[in-house]
């Protein structure tokens, strides 16, 4: 039984009037297409980090990390260790990212024109708009169900606070673009830092370190503290995450969106940068709440990824505290919706639209396309949310889907940015074989028949193949075409 | 060589720490990031008015 309380609702409805008023007041400041999606590339450093940090955290991976911290002690956090190495070194180094930004271009694909030509734009997009949205499905039902698990909602009332803090969300997007996600991502950040440090000290005063560390060496050995030894983690998905997370930092849209709106390249790269150890902080801290439900019920929770908010929703925290924990999390999950809703838009509007404007568009049509698809985005994913049924582990789902488009838009980017012999027939081989492998495992693993010869092989091993399929058929369809391209970088 | 559980431990530290840290430091300097921007933003919108 949750102990909610008029006040913890209080605290909720201050946060939510004060993140819709934020998001609404900026709408003055839009004037062009450019201001809406890229905010007229003003954005700097500490900004940045904010709303890259909201944005990449939501409940979908506050629960994610929980679960993996759950099933696979400290060991599961590995995967944030991976993601912390990946931005810290191409913060530092620039890779690929400073000629992305120094290009000018508002989504990847519009880099990619000038490299492969149009259709591989076109084609580009098209996996983008697919991986992200299919990713982004079940951000809303893992969210109403953290949510009703912890305010002890009824069931049946799941659909209606999706739909509510959806609207909410798609309301101050749609009328301030990534101005709105800007600002209202600065205040989700401070919001959700408040709230996770909160419950997350209270949660080692109630549970004892030493416990924690015994509860995993009991359920998991050596293998709950050494990703390496671990027997469902191992080095084929370590080295799985090392290029899921790499690909991620260079070519994930809404990650992108950070470095295309800032100032200048060095500003992104600092953003890069200084966010950078928040990616083992997403993993480690709600994989303590993971450890610590395993510690308080056991090991029999399922499905598994709703272990941390019984246990969230079973502790009696001071007063006020389960308000400040929902605030959190409806902070997290609305930064991430919002960012979400508009980079993949972005990406509609810019480039699997280009073929339709064949004149320049005026500010204000283009405006009204963008907010139209933002509105249309936000009811394919009420209707994916609620039909979609999660067959496997939370973060196995989200690598799976991202790969679609990470393994052969990373591969894309690269050879758009090194190397002169990159061509359009070897873009073409690296986009098809990048997205149809981990498409294929996803069809597999869903379909009876053909599921346990999917299990067989294992996500890990089909992404693994998708990153070395869309770098082999990129090489070979480049040497294949004659004549050669021109380097951007 | 130091335990499993004495290394997630300083882990868990640093994470603490770096949240505590970034979230004052944003508190402060996001803010200010968002006044300038929006001036910026305003000076921008009435140039093109302008011109």
């Amino acid at each position: 039984m949750s102990n909610f309380t008029w006040i913890d609702g209080s605290i909720i409805a201050v946060y939510f009037a004060l993140a819709m008023f934020a998001g609404l007041s900026v709408r003055k400041y839009i004037g062009k297409v450019e201001d809406f999606l890229v905010a007229g590339r003003e954005m700097d450093v500490y900004l940045g980090v904010a709303s890259l940090a909201a944005t990449e955290f939501g409940i979908v991976t506050c629960m994610s990390s929980a679960e993996l911290g759950y099933k696979h002690g400290f060991a599961g956090a590995v995967a944030g260790v991976c993601g912390f190495l990946a931005m810290l070194f191409i913060g530092l180094t620039g890779f690929c990212v400073r000629p992305l930004r120094e290009s000018g271009v508002m989504t990847i694909p519009e880099l990619f024109e000038k490299r492969f030509g149009s259709k591989i734009r076109w084609w580009s997009g098209v996996v983008i708009v697919l991986g992200g949205l299919l990713n982004m499905g079940v951000f809303l039902r893992t969210g109403g169900e953290f949510l009703v698990i912890v305010c002890d909602i009824d069931k049946q009332y799941l659909e209606i606070t999706m739909t509510v803090m959806l609207v909410a969300v798609g309301v101050y997007t749609i009328v301030g673009g990534m101005l709105s996600v800007l600002v209202t991502d600065y205040l989700q950040f401070l919001v959700m830092s408040v709230g996770m440090l909160v419950v997350t000290v209270l949660t080692l005063m109630n549970i004892p370190w030493e416990t924690l560390a015994s509860t995993v060496e009991s359920n998991y050995g050596a293998g709950g503290f050494n990703p390496f030894v671990n027997p469902n983690i191992g080095w084929t998905y370590i080295i799985f995450q090392m290029l899921v997370n790499a690909a991620a930092m260079l070519t994930w849209q809404t990650t992108i969106a950070r470095l295309l709106s800032a100032k200048d390249a060095k500003t992104g790269q600092k953003v890069y940068t200084r966010t950078s150890f928040f990616f083992v902080c997403q993993f480690v801290i709600p994989g303590i709440w993971g450890i610590a439900a395993l510690a308080t019920l056991g090991p029999g929770i399922v499905p598994t990824s709703h272990a941390m908010p019984t246990f969230l929703a079973q502790t009696a925290w001071p007063l006020g505290v389960t308000g400040l924990l929902v605030a959190a999390m409806l902070a997290a999950d609305m930064s991430t919706d919002s960012s979400y809703m508009l980079t993949w838009g972005s990406v509609i509007y810019n480039d699997l639209m280009a073929p339709f404007r064949k004149t320049r568009w005026s500010e204000p049509r283009g405006l009204a396309w963008n907010r139209t698809i933002i509105a249309l985005i936000g009811l394919f994913l009420l209707v994916y949310g609620l039909w979609y049924p999660l067959q496997q582990e939370i973060w196995t789902y989200l690598t799976v889907t991202g790969t679609i488009y990470l393994a052969s838009m990373s591969t894309l980017l690269v050879a758009a940015c090194y190397w002169p012999r990159a061509n359009s027939w070897g873009a073409a081989g690296a986009i098809t074989l990048g997205a149809l492998i981990p498409f294929a495992y996803l069809v597999f693993e869903a379909i009876p028949v053909t599921r346990e010869a999917a299990l067989n092989i294992g996500a890990e091993r089909a992404g693994i193949a998708a990153f070395v399929g869309a770098g082999l058929a990129m090489v070979l369809g480049s040497y294949l075409k004659p004549g050669s391209s021109v380097r951007i970088a | 060589m130091i335990d499993g559980s004495t290394f997630w431990w300083y882990v868990t530290a640093a994470c603490l720490a770096w949240f505590s840290t970034v979230t004052i430091y944003v508190a402060i300097r996001g803010g200010l990031d968002i006044k300038h921007m929006l001036r910026r933003l305003k000076a921008l919108k009435q140039q093109n008015r302008d011109e």
